[in-house]
Protein backbone atom coordinates (compact mmCIF):
# COMPACT_ATOMS: atom_id res chain seq x y z
CA UNK A 1 0.00 0.00 0.00
CA UNK A 2 1.19 3.72 -0.67
CA UNK A 3 1.29 5.09 2.49
CA UNK A 4 1.62 8.43 1.16
CA UNK A 5 -1.95 8.48 -0.21
CA UNK A 6 -3.46 7.48 3.10
CA UNK A 7 -2.03 10.42 4.91
CA UNK A 8 -4.15 8.93 8.24
CA UNK A 9 -2.80 6.30 8.18
CA UNK A 10 1.01 7.56 7.95
CA UNK A 11 -0.11 9.97 10.87
CA UNK A 12 -1.58 6.88 13.13
CA UNK A 13 1.37 4.32 11.95
CA UNK A 14 4.04 7.36 13.05
CA UNK A 15 2.18 7.84 15.81
CA UNK A 16 1.96 4.03 17.12
CA UNK A 17 5.84 3.95 16.23
CA UNK A 18 7.03 6.98 18.14
CA UNK A 19 4.41 5.26 21.01
CA UNK A 20 6.34 1.94 20.85
CA UNK A 21 3.44 -0.23 20.28
CA UNK A 22 4.20 -0.95 17.00
CA UNK A 23 5.87 -4.16 17.13
CA UNK A 24 7.26 -6.85 15.32
CA UNK A 25 6.82 -7.02 11.49
CA UNK A 26 4.70 -4.08 11.36
CA UNK A 27 7.46 -1.90 12.68
CA UNK A 28 10.34 -3.18 10.78
CA UNK A 29 7.90 -2.77 7.44
CA UNK A 30 7.71 1.05 8.60
CA UNK A 31 11.05 1.62 9.45
CA UNK A 32 11.61 0.19 5.82
CA UNK A 33 9.43 2.80 4.44
CA UNK A 34 10.77 6.00 6.57
CA UNK A 35 14.18 5.05 5.16
CA UNK A 36 13.28 5.42 1.79
CA UNK A 37 10.55 8.00 1.93
CA UNK A 38 10.95 11.39 3.22
CA UNK A 39 7.69 11.51 3.99
CA UNK A 40 7.76 9.26 5.80
CA UNK A 41 10.53 9.87 8.02
CA UNK A 42 9.67 13.38 8.61
CA UNK A 43 6.20 12.18 10.19
CA UNK A 44 7.94 9.48 12.22
CA UNK A 45 10.19 12.05 13.67
CA UNK A 46 7.36 14.67 13.72
CA UNK A 47 5.77 11.88 16.40
CA UNK A 48 9.15 11.28 18.07
CA UNK A 49 9.37 15.07 19.13
CA UNK A 50 5.26 14.77 19.81
CA UNK A 51 5.16 12.14 22.61
CA UNK A 52 8.84 12.84 23.62
CA UNK A 53 6.95 15.59 25.85
CA UNK A 54 4.96 12.99 27.64
CA UNK A 55 8.13 13.10 30.29
CA UNK A 56 7.49 16.37 30.75
CA UNK A 57 3.89 15.76 31.78
CA UNK A 58 4.20 14.07 35.19
CA UNK A 59 3.18 14.63 38.68
CA UNK A 60 6.33 16.55 40.26
CA UNK A 61 7.87 14.29 43.38
CA UNK A 62 10.61 16.08 45.59
CA UNK A 63 13.20 13.99 46.03
CA UNK A 64 15.15 12.87 49.18
CA UNK A 65 17.91 15.63 49.87
CA UNK A 66 20.55 13.30 50.23
CA UNK A 67 19.80 12.35 46.23
CA UNK A 68 21.68 15.48 45.51
CA UNK A 69 24.47 14.79 48.17
CA UNK A 70 24.85 11.71 46.53
CA UNK A 71 25.25 13.04 43.01
CA UNK A 72 27.63 15.89 44.15
CA UNK A 73 29.58 13.67 46.16
CA UNK A 74 29.65 10.98 43.36
CA UNK A 75 30.84 14.24 40.70
CA UNK A 76 33.55 15.57 43.36
CA UNK A 77 35.13 11.58 43.20
CA UNK A 78 35.17 12.20 39.70
CA UNK A 79 37.11 15.04 39.68
CA UNK A 80 38.94 14.72 42.28
CA UNK A 81 40.32 10.95 40.53
CA UNK A 82 41.00 13.16 37.48
CA UNK A 83 42.69 15.99 39.32
CA UNK A 84 44.35 12.97 40.77
CA UNK A 85 45.72 11.28 37.73
CA UNK A 86 46.86 14.80 36.52
CA UNK A 87 49.21 15.38 39.70
CA UNK A 88 50.75 12.13 39.53
CA UNK A 89 51.96 13.35 35.83
CA UNK A 90 52.76 16.44 37.15
CA UNK A 91 54.41 15.86 40.49
CA UNK A 92 56.80 12.55 38.56
CA UNK A 93 59.74 14.68 38.50
CA UNK A 94 59.47 16.03 42.08
CA UNK A 95 59.44 12.52 43.72
CA UNK A 96 62.75 12.34 45.12
CA UNK A 97 63.35 13.41 48.83
CA UNK A 98 65.36 15.96 49.58
CA UNK A 99 67.53 15.95 52.94
CA UNK A 100 67.51 20.13 52.92
CA UNK A 101 64.94 21.13 55.39
CA UNK A 102 62.79 24.04 53.71
CA UNK A 103 63.67 22.54 50.08
CA UNK A 104 62.41 19.32 50.77
CA UNK A 105 58.93 20.06 52.26
CA UNK A 106 58.26 22.78 49.48
CA UNK A 107 59.20 20.37 46.78
CA UNK A 108 57.24 17.46 48.46
CA UNK A 109 54.08 19.79 47.90
CA UNK A 110 52.47 18.43 44.96
CA UNK A 111 52.51 15.11 46.74
CA UNK A 112 51.04 16.57 49.52
CA UNK A 113 48.41 17.61 47.03
CA UNK A 114 48.30 14.28 45.16
CA UNK A 115 47.90 12.96 48.51
CA UNK A 116 44.97 15.05 49.29
CA UNK A 117 43.51 14.53 46.09
CA UNK A 118 43.44 10.54 46.29
CA UNK A 119 42.57 10.81 49.41
CA UNK A 120 39.20 12.96 48.91
CA UNK A 121 37.97 10.24 46.96
CA UNK A 122 38.35 7.98 49.93
CA UNK A 123 36.57 10.39 52.24
CA UNK A 124 33.48 10.89 49.81
CA UNK A 125 33.70 7.02 49.62
CA UNK A 126 32.94 7.62 53.53
CA UNK A 127 30.20 10.25 53.52
CA UNK A 128 28.40 8.10 51.14
CA UNK A 129 28.40 5.32 54.07
CA UNK A 130 27.68 7.08 56.55
CA UNK A 131 24.41 8.60 54.70
CA UNK A 132 23.44 4.84 54.57
CA UNK A 133 22.91 4.91 58.38
CA UNK A 134 19.87 2.85 58.70
CA UNK A 135 21.79 0.17 57.28
CA UNK A 136 24.84 0.66 58.88
CA UNK A 137 22.76 0.55 62.15
CA UNK A 138 21.05 -2.54 61.23
CA UNK A 139 24.99 -4.36 60.46
CA UNK A 140 26.71 -2.59 62.97
CA UNK A 141 30.10 -2.76 61.74
CA UNK A 142 32.69 -1.95 63.86
CA UNK A 143 34.77 0.76 61.46
CA UNK A 144 37.96 1.00 61.51
CA UNK A 145 40.43 3.51 59.50
CA UNK A 146 43.86 2.29 57.98
CA UNK A 147 46.42 4.05 55.81
CA UNK A 148 49.61 2.26 54.79
CA UNK A 149 52.06 5.69 54.18
CA UNK A 150 54.96 5.10 51.90
CA UNK A 151 57.60 6.82 50.44
CA UNK A 152 58.30 7.79 47.37
CA UNK A 153 59.37 4.86 46.08
CA UNK A 154 55.93 2.77 47.03
CA UNK A 155 57.63 1.37 49.73
CA UNK A 156 55.32 0.76 52.77
CA UNK A 157 56.64 2.24 55.71
CA UNK A 158 54.23 2.66 58.54
CA UNK A 159 51.13 1.11 58.88
CA UNK A 160 48.22 3.11 60.62
CA UNK A 161 45.12 2.03 62.33
CA UNK A 162 42.53 4.17 64.37
CA UNK A 163 40.54 2.20 66.54
CA UNK A 164 37.20 4.54 67.24
CA UNK A 165 36.10 2.66 70.53
CA UNK A 166 39.26 3.17 71.96
CA UNK A 167 39.95 6.76 70.55
CA UNK A 168 43.69 5.37 69.34
CA UNK A 169 45.74 5.67 66.91
CA UNK A 170 48.18 2.59 66.30
CA UNK A 171 51.04 3.18 64.15
CA UNK A 172 53.58 0.11 63.51
CA UNK A 173 57.10 0.89 61.85
CA UNK A 174 56.93 -1.64 58.74
CA UNK A 175 60.00 0.16 56.88
CA UNK A 176 63.44 0.03 57.99
CA UNK A 177 63.64 4.06 58.16
CA UNK A 178 65.48 4.78 61.47
CA UNK A 179 65.71 8.86 61.75
CA UNK A 180 68.43 10.09 63.11
CA UNK A 181 68.99 10.95 67.62
CA UNK A 182 68.34 14.77 66.77
CA UNK A 183 65.24 14.26 64.94
CA UNK A 184 61.42 13.20 65.66
CA UNK A 185 58.89 11.70 63.03
CA UNK A 186 55.30 13.64 63.07
CA UNK A 187 52.14 12.77 61.91
CA UNK A 188 49.91 15.00 60.43
CA UNK A 189 46.63 15.56 59.11
CA UNK A 190 46.22 16.38 55.48
CA UNK A 191 42.44 17.69 55.38
CA UNK A 192 40.84 18.71 51.79
CA UNK A 193 41.75 22.33 51.12
CA UNK A 194 42.92 23.05 54.61
CA UNK A 195 46.49 23.17 56.40
CA UNK A 196 48.11 20.29 57.71
CA UNK A 197 47.12 19.41 61.31
CA UNK A 198 49.49 17.60 63.56
CA UNK A 199 48.43 14.77 65.07
CA UNK A 200 51.44 14.15 67.27
CA UNK A 201 54.96 13.44 67.26
CA UNK A 202 56.46 9.79 67.26
CA UNK A 203 59.11 8.47 69.42
CA UNK A 204 61.36 5.50 68.13
CA UNK A 205 59.37 2.46 69.41
CA UNK A 206 58.24 0.17 66.70
CA UNK A 207 54.89 0.67 67.85
CA UNK A 208 52.78 4.14 68.89
CA UNK A 209 49.86 4.64 69.97
CA UNK A 210 48.51 8.18 69.77
CA UNK A 211 45.12 9.05 71.39
CA UNK A 212 42.97 11.25 68.77
CA UNK A 213 39.35 11.71 68.15
CA UNK A 214 37.32 10.34 65.01
CA UNK A 215 36.75 13.89 63.55
CA UNK A 216 40.79 14.12 63.79
CA UNK A 217 41.26 11.16 61.54
CA UNK A 218 38.21 11.81 59.11
CA UNK A 219 40.69 13.16 56.61
CA UNK A 220 41.61 12.06 53.48
CA UNK A 221 45.26 11.42 54.13
CA UNK A 222 47.74 11.49 56.11
CA UNK A 223 51.34 12.06 56.25
CA UNK A 224 54.60 11.99 58.36
CA UNK A 225 57.51 14.18 57.80
CA UNK A 226 61.08 14.52 59.08
CA UNK A 227 61.07 17.57 62.07
CA UNK A 228 63.77 18.35 64.24
CA UNK A 229 63.62 16.31 68.02
CA UNK A 230 60.19 16.90 69.68
CA UNK A 231 57.79 17.79 66.62
CA UNK A 232 57.31 21.21 65.58
CA UNK A 233 53.78 23.11 66.80
CA UNK A 234 50.55 22.44 64.83
CA UNK A 235 49.74 25.81 63.86
CA UNK A 236 52.85 26.55 61.30
CA UNK A 237 52.84 23.13 59.60
CA UNK A 238 55.47 20.56 58.79
CA UNK A 239 59.02 22.18 58.13
CA UNK A 240 60.90 19.32 57.39
CA UNK A 241 60.49 17.18 54.25
CA UNK A 242 57.68 14.61 53.96
CA UNK A 243 59.00 11.16 54.14
CA UNK A 244 55.59 9.36 53.94
CA UNK A 245 52.09 9.90 53.04
CA UNK A 246 49.15 7.92 52.26
CA UNK A 247 44.90 8.27 51.78
CA UNK A 248 43.01 7.15 54.68
CA UNK A 249 40.54 4.25 54.23
CA UNK A 250 37.94 3.01 56.23
CA UNK A 251 37.44 0.00 56.26
CA UNK A 252 34.75 -2.60 57.88
CA UNK A 253 35.84 -5.18 59.75
CA UNK B 1 -9.56 25.90 25.11
CA UNK B 2 -5.84 28.06 25.86
CA UNK B 3 -3.04 27.41 22.91
CA UNK B 4 -0.65 29.58 24.21
CA UNK B 5 2.37 28.29 26.43
CA UNK B 6 2.18 30.72 29.56
CA UNK B 7 4.72 34.24 28.82
CA UNK B 8 7.42 34.22 30.63
CA UNK B 9 10.77 35.73 30.34
CA UNK B 10 12.86 35.05 29.41
CA UNK B 11 12.34 31.91 27.90
CA UNK B 12 12.30 28.72 30.65
CA UNK B 13 13.93 27.01 27.79
CA UNK B 14 16.98 29.54 27.54
CA UNK B 15 17.37 29.74 31.23
CA UNK B 16 17.75 25.72 31.16
CA UNK B 17 19.78 25.49 27.87
CA UNK B 18 22.24 28.34 29.64
CA UNK B 19 22.59 25.82 32.57
CA UNK B 20 23.04 22.48 30.03
CA UNK B 21 26.27 25.24 27.96
CA UNK B 22 27.70 26.01 31.43
CA UNK B 23 27.58 22.27 33.25
CA UNK B 24 29.34 21.47 30.30
CA UNK B 25 32.06 23.50 31.08
CA UNK B 26 31.77 21.71 34.00
CA UNK B 27 30.40 23.93 36.30
CA UNK B 28 29.09 22.33 39.49
CA UNK B 29 27.12 25.27 40.58
CA UNK B 30 25.16 25.11 37.08
CA UNK B 31 24.29 21.62 38.05
CA UNK B 32 23.05 22.09 41.29
CA UNK B 33 20.70 25.17 39.42
CA UNK B 34 19.69 22.83 36.96
CA UNK B 35 18.67 19.82 39.59
CA UNK B 36 16.40 22.21 42.00
CA UNK B 37 14.53 23.61 38.91
CA UNK B 38 14.06 20.56 37.16
CA UNK B 39 14.66 17.28 39.67
CA UNK B 40 10.82 17.15 41.54
CA UNK B 41 9.40 16.74 37.82
CA UNK B 42 11.96 14.49 36.71
CA UNK B 43 11.52 12.93 39.94
CA UNK B 44 7.51 12.78 39.28
CA UNK B 45 8.56 11.04 36.03
CA UNK B 46 11.13 8.25 37.21
CA UNK B 47 8.34 7.74 40.01
CA UNK B 48 5.83 7.48 37.72
CA UNK B 49 7.81 5.01 35.42
CA UNK B 50 9.68 2.53 38.41
CA UNK B 51 6.94 2.90 40.94
CA UNK B 52 9.25 2.97 43.74
CA UNK B 53 10.81 6.04 45.60
CA UNK B 54 13.90 4.50 46.46
CA UNK B 55 14.27 3.50 42.56
CA UNK B 56 13.44 7.12 41.45
CA UNK B 57 15.94 8.09 43.42
CA UNK B 58 18.63 6.40 42.17
CA UNK B 59 17.44 6.90 38.79
CA UNK B 60 17.35 10.55 39.29
CA UNK B 61 21.24 10.16 40.48
CA UNK B 62 22.03 8.24 38.01
CA UNK B 63 20.24 10.68 35.16
CA UNK B 64 21.90 13.90 36.94
CA UNK B 65 25.74 11.82 36.70
CA UNK B 66 24.57 11.69 32.91
CA UNK B 67 23.95 14.82 33.10
CA UNK B 68 26.92 16.23 34.22
CA UNK B 69 29.05 13.78 31.58
CA UNK B 70 26.88 14.69 28.50
CA UNK B 71 25.88 18.08 29.01
CA UNK B 72 28.81 19.10 26.36
CA UNK B 73 26.77 17.35 23.80
CA UNK B 74 23.25 18.56 24.29
CA UNK B 75 23.77 20.96 21.72
CA UNK B 76 23.18 18.70 19.03
CA UNK B 77 20.62 17.17 20.23
CA UNK B 78 18.47 19.18 18.81
CA UNK B 79 15.96 18.48 21.98
CA UNK B 80 14.13 21.24 23.96
CA UNK B 81 15.88 20.97 27.27
CA UNK B 82 13.31 19.67 29.06
CA UNK B 83 12.65 16.89 26.67
CA UNK B 84 15.87 16.05 26.74
CA UNK B 85 16.39 15.74 30.03
CA UNK B 86 12.82 13.75 30.39
CA UNK B 87 14.57 11.21 27.52
CA UNK B 88 17.54 10.22 29.68
CA UNK B 89 15.26 9.97 32.88
CA UNK B 90 13.38 8.05 31.16
CA UNK B 91 15.83 5.48 29.30
CA UNK B 92 17.86 4.88 32.86
CA UNK B 93 14.16 4.51 34.53
CA UNK B 94 13.78 1.52 31.82
CA UNK B 95 16.92 0.35 32.36
CA UNK B 96 16.34 -0.03 36.02
CA UNK B 97 13.40 -1.75 35.20
CA UNK B 98 15.00 -4.29 33.34
CA UNK B 99 17.34 -4.84 35.64
CA UNK B 100 15.09 -5.54 38.57
CA UNK B 101 12.55 -7.72 36.51
CA UNK B 102 16.19 -9.88 35.68
CA UNK B 103 17.33 -9.68 39.29
CA UNK B 104 13.47 -11.09 40.48
CA UNK B 105 12.32 -13.00 37.92
CA UNK B 106 10.67 -14.65 41.45
CA UNK B 107 8.79 -11.43 42.30
CA UNK B 108 7.01 -10.86 39.04
CA UNK B 109 3.62 -11.42 40.70
CA UNK B 110 4.64 -8.59 43.32
CA UNK B 111 6.03 -6.57 40.60
CA UNK B 112 3.22 -6.53 38.28
CA UNK B 113 0.99 -5.68 41.18
CA UNK B 114 2.46 -2.88 42.35
CA UNK B 115 2.37 -1.42 38.51
CA UNK B 116 -1.13 -2.36 38.91
CA UNK B 117 -2.11 0.17 41.17
CA UNK B 118 -0.91 3.09 38.65
CA UNK B 119 -3.81 2.55 36.92
CA UNK B 120 -5.80 6.19 38.07
CA UNK B 121 -6.49 8.94 36.27
CA UNK B 122 -3.52 11.39 37.12
CA UNK B 123 -3.66 14.48 35.18
CA UNK B 124 -1.25 17.32 35.15
CA UNK B 125 -2.32 20.35 36.71
CA UNK B 126 -1.86 23.07 34.20
CA UNK B 127 -0.64 25.35 37.14
CA UNK B 128 2.54 22.92 37.27
CA UNK B 129 3.63 23.36 33.81
CA UNK B 130 6.18 27.02 34.48
CA UNK B 131 9.08 24.75 32.70
CA UNK B 132 7.22 22.68 30.03
CA UNK B 133 7.94 23.43 26.76
CA UNK B 134 5.34 24.21 23.93
CA UNK B 135 5.56 21.00 22.65
CA UNK B 136 4.52 19.74 26.29
CA UNK B 137 1.91 22.20 26.58
CA UNK B 138 0.32 21.23 23.10
CA UNK B 139 0.64 17.40 23.83
CA UNK B 140 -1.09 18.02 27.22
CA UNK B 141 -3.70 20.37 25.85
CA UNK B 142 -4.33 17.14 23.93
CA UNK B 143 -3.90 14.76 26.21
CA UNK B 144 -6.62 16.22 28.40
CA UNK B 145 -8.84 15.67 25.63
CA UNK B 146 -9.15 12.08 26.21
CA UNK B 147 -10.96 10.43 28.49
CA UNK B 148 -9.40 9.18 31.87
CA UNK B 149 -8.65 5.64 31.33
CA UNK B 150 -7.46 6.20 28.15
CA UNK B 151 -5.12 8.71 28.47
CA UNK B 152 -3.45 6.47 31.16
CA UNK B 153 -2.99 3.79 28.33
CA UNK B 154 -1.51 5.86 26.38
CA UNK B 155 0.52 7.77 29.25
CA UNK B 156 1.94 4.43 30.25
CA UNK B 157 2.88 2.52 26.99
CA UNK B 158 5.36 5.54 26.36
CA UNK B 159 7.03 5.91 30.01
CA UNK B 160 6.98 2.28 30.56
CA UNK B 161 7.67 1.16 26.87
CA UNK B 162 5.23 -1.56 26.97
CA UNK B 163 3.48 -3.67 24.22
CA UNK B 164 -0.12 -3.86 23.80
CA UNK B 165 -0.25 -7.42 25.46
CA UNK B 166 2.10 -5.98 28.39
CA UNK B 167 -0.18 -3.26 28.99
CA UNK B 168 -3.40 -5.89 28.78
CA UNK B 169 -1.58 -7.67 31.62
CA UNK B 170 -0.66 -5.20 34.02
CA UNK B 171 -4.16 -3.45 33.87
CA UNK B 172 -5.41 -6.41 33.88
CA UNK B 173 -7.79 -5.26 30.69
CA UNK B 174 -8.64 -7.58 27.88
CA UNK B 175 -6.34 -7.34 25.18
CA UNK B 176 -8.57 -6.14 22.71
CA UNK B 177 -9.52 -2.80 24.92
CA UNK B 178 -5.97 -1.66 25.17
CA UNK B 179 -5.86 -2.06 21.40
CA UNK B 180 -8.73 0.12 21.20
CA UNK B 181 -8.32 2.50 23.55
CA UNK B 182 -4.87 3.32 22.59
CA UNK B 183 -5.72 3.10 18.45
CA UNK B 184 -8.63 6.26 19.65
CA UNK B 185 -6.38 8.11 21.93
CA UNK B 186 -3.75 8.30 19.15
CA UNK B 187 -6.57 8.95 16.55
CA UNK B 188 -7.70 12.31 18.94
CA UNK B 189 -4.33 13.11 19.34
CA UNK B 190 -2.86 13.23 15.80
CA UNK B 191 -6.12 15.44 15.08
CA UNK B 192 -5.42 17.71 18.26
CA UNK B 193 -1.52 17.72 17.29
CA UNK B 194 -2.61 19.12 13.94
CA UNK B 195 -3.80 22.22 15.41
CA UNK B 196 -0.58 22.93 16.98
CA UNK B 197 1.82 22.05 14.38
Amino acid sequence: MNLLAHPELLELLAASHALGTLRGGARRRFETLAREQAPVRAAALVWQGRLASMTELQQPVTPDPAVWTRIRNLIDAEQAQQALARQRDAAMPLTAPSTTTTGGWLRSLALWRGAAAAGAFVAVLAVGVGLNLREQLINAPAVQYVAVLSDDKAAASMLVTFDPKKKQLVLQRVGNFREGTDKSLQLWALPPGGAPRSLGVLDNAPALRLAASESDVRVPALAISLEPKGGVPSAGGPTGPVLFHGPLIEKTL
Amino acid sequence: MPHNPPMTAPSPDAELMALIDRIGHRDEAALRQLYDRTSPRLMGLAMRVVRQREWAEDVLQESFLTVWRVAADYRASLSPPMAWLGLIVRSRSLDLLRRRTADRAQLTQEFDELMADTFESDTPNPADMADAGEQAWALHQCLSQLEGRQREVVSLAYLRELSHSELAEQLKLPLGTVKTWIRRGLDKLRTCMGRFA
